[in-house]
């Protein structure tokens, strides 16, 4: 938002994925067999054709603004993920361009997060042909502000996760982590798996907002680096998923970890064995929803999830001790 | 501070020492036998013992599957079961001390975020299925010239290194050579013989290579010797022996895909490339050479995107550019040797042209836009009737420029394309999808021979008398110019008709 306030652009976003949206504008736009949240992205743009605007923005996003770049080789996006609005796009032009049809500018910039400072050009390569007007010096202003209002969020977000943690120490309460990928908080991928384990009373932090500060990694023992535990660092969302699994392993009071993977997830794959024995090297609970596709598998969750409730109960008191009996005193940054 | 202990370590495996050297053997695998013997012969070359997998069975899915996480592209499942199978091979035959002290195994890692880049990962499972994580599996970078495994067991050095490329280049140029020539040979089974001599004459070569300087001196060897031309001239004469008959029109199908699956040979595949020929098409199989072009391209086009923030900018780019020119430079050299009978490299500029309005150059992993660049390619430059593009079940990036090619089809609705996903255990599908765009390309290859002969003039008994009194013309190894005919037959009747001074 940082970047299109910047430009002085209004957004308007399509709504969260659901399997409506995908039938309604997705399907028969897509070519091949993939997962849902690649073939989703049919039903967005479909939305998004519909209504009231000038551009439409599908960023191909070849990697990520990671916070353990520096730590491993690379923050690449999903392969599939940073290719699918050239794979979507074949889907709305196969037949007639129905994106001229409507009006509408289809821009795709090419978006690497991790050259930032390529990416003024790519944004500017591929904006200017809708945006007369547009100066790259706009451009270079527009990223600057859309890195600072990023920035401002992740802060936000991970101080939440160190207030909810500091809530667990203080009542002595257990909470979840979630492993995923990003786009499983949209409730029509991730089909709100976490939202039915918060109904039970559980915090629920997400892997890719906890809290780095040095105090705390000092006290558990780890730094940003996974080295130890995977080495093909590339994937920007996997290395986050790792580091994520051995946090959750030290952290006393995060007493389960959720793993939710999609339908066909090649980035997910070799990661299995490797999340499930880091997070289990410490006996901390490990349950996985896989194979999530479009439609909501409800009475299974249900099920899961008061399988998952039960085994918290059961088991949580005796992790958070025996996890705290592997560390030392717990840090008064924790107990504030 | 004390360090907080787990138990959950990623896999390291133990050095593997100059000493090990003389009694340790490289297992290594991946390629078609072709690249794999000469490979060997490389290897040997350094003092090295090394052996190739033994080639892909059907067994080594299920293998894989047992042992692997659940999901993985059959890539990924077949070359795991394979080195499953061959451990377990080698346990039973001379002992667990054996594999763990007798033997290494060597991959490379690539294509970053892809599987490719993981498949060691999944290696790692079949070692702690099989109780063998003490045997020792390397991963080299494929972009690394120069480097060594710990230990120094294993030392990539510059002579290695060209060893390794000059391997990689016979093996294409083989190839080549056998898929342009089987499909006409009058002999049936001799230009599997061919084949098998050839690459036991350039083992034979690779392995007696003089090693001249270390670095440098080494890399000006490479460049200017006429060692290999020379081997390629006398494998040459092997393939002048076989009598070939191009009087039957075929299909031409262009091999693309991911690439493991496009190189191989097997039932990995399908044994998709034979069975095409016993369907009546000839195979323009995909040289291991044009994926590293793209790699050492794809620097060079990162660094034009990049020009305002790259210190000294023009120097680096003569220096890749100088670098890209050798590469095809020494490709094409080694491809005179054999009368131009293998197929140039593409342009990979050209290639990333043609993408560009389907799929753009920078989105990395697996091939990228070369599957679309090389079927626009192959329709351009009448290459091709069909493009069949083996593409793995659940492979990140192919499954997403097959998507693509559906634009690109609609622009080029006369593009035959055939692509084909590999489970591992569906040829009967895999065969059916594929026959019925193969049907299509067969009537093609037949309408453009009754063409050029309507064309022409000629008939076939015309032809067949000319070629008695030039029996050169029947050899595999005489060189058939294209005359705007994709079909191999249809641009030797033309080629014969202007030696008899039919053509203006």
């Amino acid at each position: 938002m940082g970047f299109f306030d910047s430009l002085g652009m209004k957004v308007i976003f399509s709504s969260d994925t659901s399997e409506e949206q995908y039938r309604t504008y997705g399907k028969g736009r897509i070519t091949m067999d993939s997962c849902f949240p690649v073939k989703a992205l049919a039903g967005h743009i479909g939305e998004l054709l519909h209504k009231d605007i000038d551009i439409l923005f599908v960023p191909m996003i070849y990697s990520l603004p990671s916070f353990l770049r520096g730590h491993v080789m690379d923050t690449l996006c999903c392969t599939r993920v940073m290719m699918a609005p050239e794979n979507i796009k074949a889907g709305f032009l196969k037949e007639r361009d129905e994106f001229k049809e409507r009006g509408i500018k289809y821009v795709s910039p090419f978006v690497p997060f991790g050259e930032p400072e390529l990416l003024p050009k790519y944004l500017f390569e591929s904006l200017k042909p809708a945006v007369e007007d547009l100066t790259y010096e706009e451009v270079v202003e527009a990223v600057r502000e859309g890195f600072a209002s990023l920035e401002e969020f992740d802060k936000s977000m991970r101080e939440k996760s160190l207030e909810i943690l500091r809530w667990c120490v203080k009542n002595n309460r257990p909470a979840l982590l979630v492993l995923a990928r990003p786009y499983h908080m949209d409730p029509g991928i991730g089909h709100e798996i976490d939202a039915e384990l918060q109904l039970y009373g559980y915090p629920v932090l997400w892997y890719n907002y906890l809290p780095i500060d040095k105090w705390l990694l000092d006290w558990l023992g780890i730094s940003l680096d996974i080295s130890d535990v995977w080495t093909s660092s590339y994937s920007s969302n996997t290395n986050e998923i790792i580091w994520g699994a051995k946090f959750a392993s030290r952290f006393p009071w995060i007493t389960g970890v959720i793993r939710l993977s999609s339908y066909e997830c090649g980035m997910d794959q070799p990661t299995f064995t490797p999340v499930q024995r880091i997070v289990e090297s410490s006996g901390t609970l490990f349950f996985k929803f896989g194979e999530l596709d479009e439609t909501k598998p409800a009475g299974s969750v249900k099920i899961r999830v008061e399988t998952i409730v039960y085994y918290l109960e059961k088991y949580s008191q005796d992790i958070i001790k025996k996890k705290l009996s592997r560390l030392r005193e717990v840090p008064k940054e924790l107990t504030l | 501070m004390e360090a907080v202990s787990f138990e959950y370590k990623a896999y390291k495996p133990r050095p593997f020492t100059k000493e090990e050297r003389p009694y340790t053997t490289i297992l290594f695998g991946g390629l078609t036998f072709k690249h794999e013997r000469l490979i060997t012969g490389a290897l040997e070359n350094m003092g090295y013992k090394a052996k190739p997998l033994p080639n892909i069975e059907r067994i080594d899915l299920d293998i894989g599957k047992e042992y692997i996480d659940v999901g993985a592209c059959c890539p990924t499942t077949f070359t795991a079961g394979n080195l499953a199978r061959t451990l377990m091979d080698i346990e039973k035959k001379e002992g667990r001390e054996a594999v763990r002290d007798r033997y290494v195994f060597v991959t490379i890692g690539a294509c970053g975020p892809c599987r490719f880049g993981q498949y060691h990962e999944s290696y790692e499972r079949v070692l702690e299925g099989l109780n063998l994580r003490d045997f020792r599996l390397f991963l080299l970078d494929l972009l690394q010239l120069e480097q060594s495994v710990e230990g120094g067991g294993l030392e990539i050095s510059m002579p290695l290194t060209l060893g390794l490329v000059y391997a990689m280049f016979m093996g294409d140029l083989i190839t080549d050579m056998e898929y342009a020539t089987r499909p006409y040979e009058v002999k049936k089974g001799q230009t599997d013989q061919v084949v098998k001599d050839s690459v036991e004459v350039l083992y034979e070569k690779l392995k007696k290579r003089p090693i001249v300087g270390k670095k440098l001196g080494n890399f000006l060897w490479h460049i200017f010797t006429d060692y290999f031309v020379d081997a390629l001239k006398e494998v040459k004469k092997l393939w002048d022996e076989i009598e070939v008959d191009r009087l039957q029109p075929k299909a031409k199908v262009k091999i693309t895909g991911e690439f493991w699956l496009q190189t191989h040979e097997g039932d990995g595949n399908y044994n998709i490339k034979r069975w095409l020929e016993e369907q009546g098409a000839e195979v323009i199989p995909p040289p291991v050479a044009v994926w590293m072009d793209y790699l050492i391209n794809m620097e060079l086009f990162k660094l034009e995107d990049a020009k305002p923030f790259v210190k000294n900018y023009y120097l680096k780019k003569f220096a890749i550019s100088f670098f890209a020119w050798l590469y095809r430079r020494t490709y094409d050299k080694l491809r005179k040797a054999l009368n131009n009978i293998p197929n140039p490299l593409p342009s990979q500029r050209e290639l990333k042209e043609l993408a560009r309005p389907y799929f753009y150059y920078r989105l990395t992993g697996g091939e990228g836009h070369m599957l679309i660049g090389k079927a626009l390619y192959a329709l351009k430059h009448k290459q091709a009737h069909m493009i069949c593009e083996l593409s793995p079940y659940g492979c990140l990036p192919n499954t997403m420029s097959v998507g693509a090619m559906a634009k690109v089809l609609a622009d080029y609705p006369e593009l035959l394309y055939a692509p084909i996903e590999i489970k591992g255990d569906s040829e009967v599908h895999a065969y059916s999808r594929c026959q019925m765009v193969l049907t299509e390309a067969k009537r093609r290859a037949k309408e453009e021979f009754e063409q050029a002969l309507e064309k022409t003039g000629l008939s076939l008994e015309d032809i067949r008398d000319f070629e008695e009194k030039h029996p050169q013309l029947k050899r595999a190894t005489y060189k058939v110019p294209n005359y705007g005919y994709a079909g191999t037959s249809a641009n030797y009747v033309m080629h014969v008709a202007k030696l008899m001074g039919r053509l203006k």
